[in-house]
Formats: structure tokens, sequence, C-alpha cells
């Protein structure tokens, strides 16, 4: 075992703890920054395997912009804390578990060798997905219009509950 | 740089699984609304986390598909948010318990 797969294991297991500590936590507050905890951990992983561009959309944006929001909002409506946690509920989440984890075995037991393979490293550059005619700007476009649409619809929501 | 191979697609995949059971349970046993939102955004960790074997066999796609997240998630947040502040709004709280509309009676 090589020190990138050491660090890539340490890396997911910070992450587990973290997203464990999501749930285990009373208070929403600290509930939320272990969330931006957990996704900071995400872009680690990714700067892990050099996808840089990845990295710094998930850094700014998804941490820096929406993680930062929701901590805020924890904070804004912080109430008395109160654990919610709910034993009952665990079990469809294990039997879920063990279904995933036995469909995820048996695959790698039969399906060894008929799938992809692959053992290299990850090649991607930003210069090829943005270049001149590709489809994807028409991604951005449509998504773009999309959340426009979508703010321009909770306006309206909002200024029809105010009257 | 750690290579895609079937050890790190395991340790990926796996830690993906269990971030997407922690988010679900974390959903499932939320008491307000702020609560819900934590899990949610902690399921599209998860989704993000999915996403890397994929950069391997098809990058391009791969990174679309992460830009799609993004922005479902910032959707979300905002439609959550308003939700969030009509609520406090009507009922003076944000408890699930006290959300009327859609779900099923067992």
């Amino acid at each position: 075992m090589n020190i990138e797969m050491i660090l890539l294991g340490a890396f997911t297991g910070v992450l587990v703890l973290s997203a464990l500590g999501v749930l285990l936590s009373k208070d929403n507050f600290y509930s939320a920054l272990f969330m931006t905890l957990t996704l900071v951990m995400v872009a680690t992983v990714y700067a892990l395997f050099d996808l840089q561009p990845i990295f710094v959309l998930i850094v700014f944006v998804f941490v820096g912009v929406i993680g930062i929001v929701t901590v805020a909002l924890a904070a804004t409506y912080r109430a008395m804390p109160e654990r919610q946690f709910a034993w009952i509920w665990c079990i469809p989440v294990l039997i879920t578990a063990v279904i995933l984890g036995f469909s995820i075995f048996t695959h790698t037991l039969h399906g060894m060798g008929r799938g992809i393979s692959i053992s290299s490293p990850i090649g991607f550059t930003l210069q090829g997905f943005l270049k001149p005619g590709s489809e994807y700007q028409l991604l951005f476009l449509f998504l773009t219009s999309l959340v426009i649409l979508l703010f321009l619809s909770v306006i309206k929501i909002y200024r029809g509950e105010e009257s | 740089m750690p290579a895609i191979n079937l050890m790190s697609i395991s340790l990926l995949y796996a830690t993906s699984f269990a971030i997407l059971l922690l988010g679900f349970l974390t959903a499932l046993s939320s008491k307000d609304l702020i609560r819900l939102l934590i899990a949610l955004e902690l399921m599209f960790g998860a989704v993000f986390m999915s996403l890397i074997p994929l950069f391997a066999v098809a990058a391009n796609p791969a990174f679309a598909a992460s830009i799609i997240v993004i922005f479902t998630s910032a959707g979300e947040l905002l439609v959550l948010i308003a939700a969030i502040v009509i609520q406090d709004r009507r009922v003076k709280n944000i408890l699930v318990r006290d959300i009327t509309a859609g779900g099923d009676k067992l």
C-alpha cells in the first residue's frame, strides 16, 4: 500500500467521522459545522486525485456559499439543543446498507474481468471541457435559465405569502 | 496522485454509501427544517464522492454532472430557505411535525 492510498484512507475516515458528527450532534449549529467539514474533506479527496477545478468549485461554491448559508441559518434559528436521532430509523437504514453491500460484493465476485479495466491516474483538463462550440455551453445556459426561473418562482411565492 | 483501481474505487464507493446512509438517517430523524437542510447537503456530498471514479472513464460528462449537482443543490437551498421563512411566519416555528402539506398518513 503506497502513501497515496494511506492518505485516501485517512481522508475518507475523517469524512465518515464528520458525517457521523452531523447525525449525533444535538445542536444544529455544530451539525452544520460538521457538514461543512465533511464537504471540505470531499473537496480534499478531489484535490488528492488532481481534480483542481472541482476542488475550487466545491470549496468556493458548495462550501463557501451553500455551506456558510446553512451555518448562518442554523445560527439564526438556534434553539434549545435536542437530540435528533431516532433509533427506530436505524433498522431500514441498516437493511439498505446490507442490501447495498451484498449487491456490490456479488458484483465484485462475479463481474470481475467483465467490466472496464481502469488502473490509471485521472486526466481531466478544464480547457478540454470549455473548448469553443462544446455542447456543454448549452448545458450552462439551460441550468442558468432554470435557476433564474426558480428564483422568480420563489419570489412570487414569497410575495403571495406577504399579501 | 492515487490511481483509480479496484481498491480506491471500493474505498470511494464505501465512503459515499456511508455518507449517503448517514444523510438518510439524519433526514429521517430530523425534527426541524434546518436539520433536514443539513441532511440534504450531506447527501449531495455523497453524490460528489461517487462521481470521482467516473472521471477516469468519462471526464467531461463527469464534470458536467458535478456542475448539475452544484446547480441542483443551489436550487434546493433556495427553495428550503423560502420554506423555512414562510413556515416561521405562519406557525412561528420551523418544526417538521407542523408541516401539513404533502406526505402520507400511515
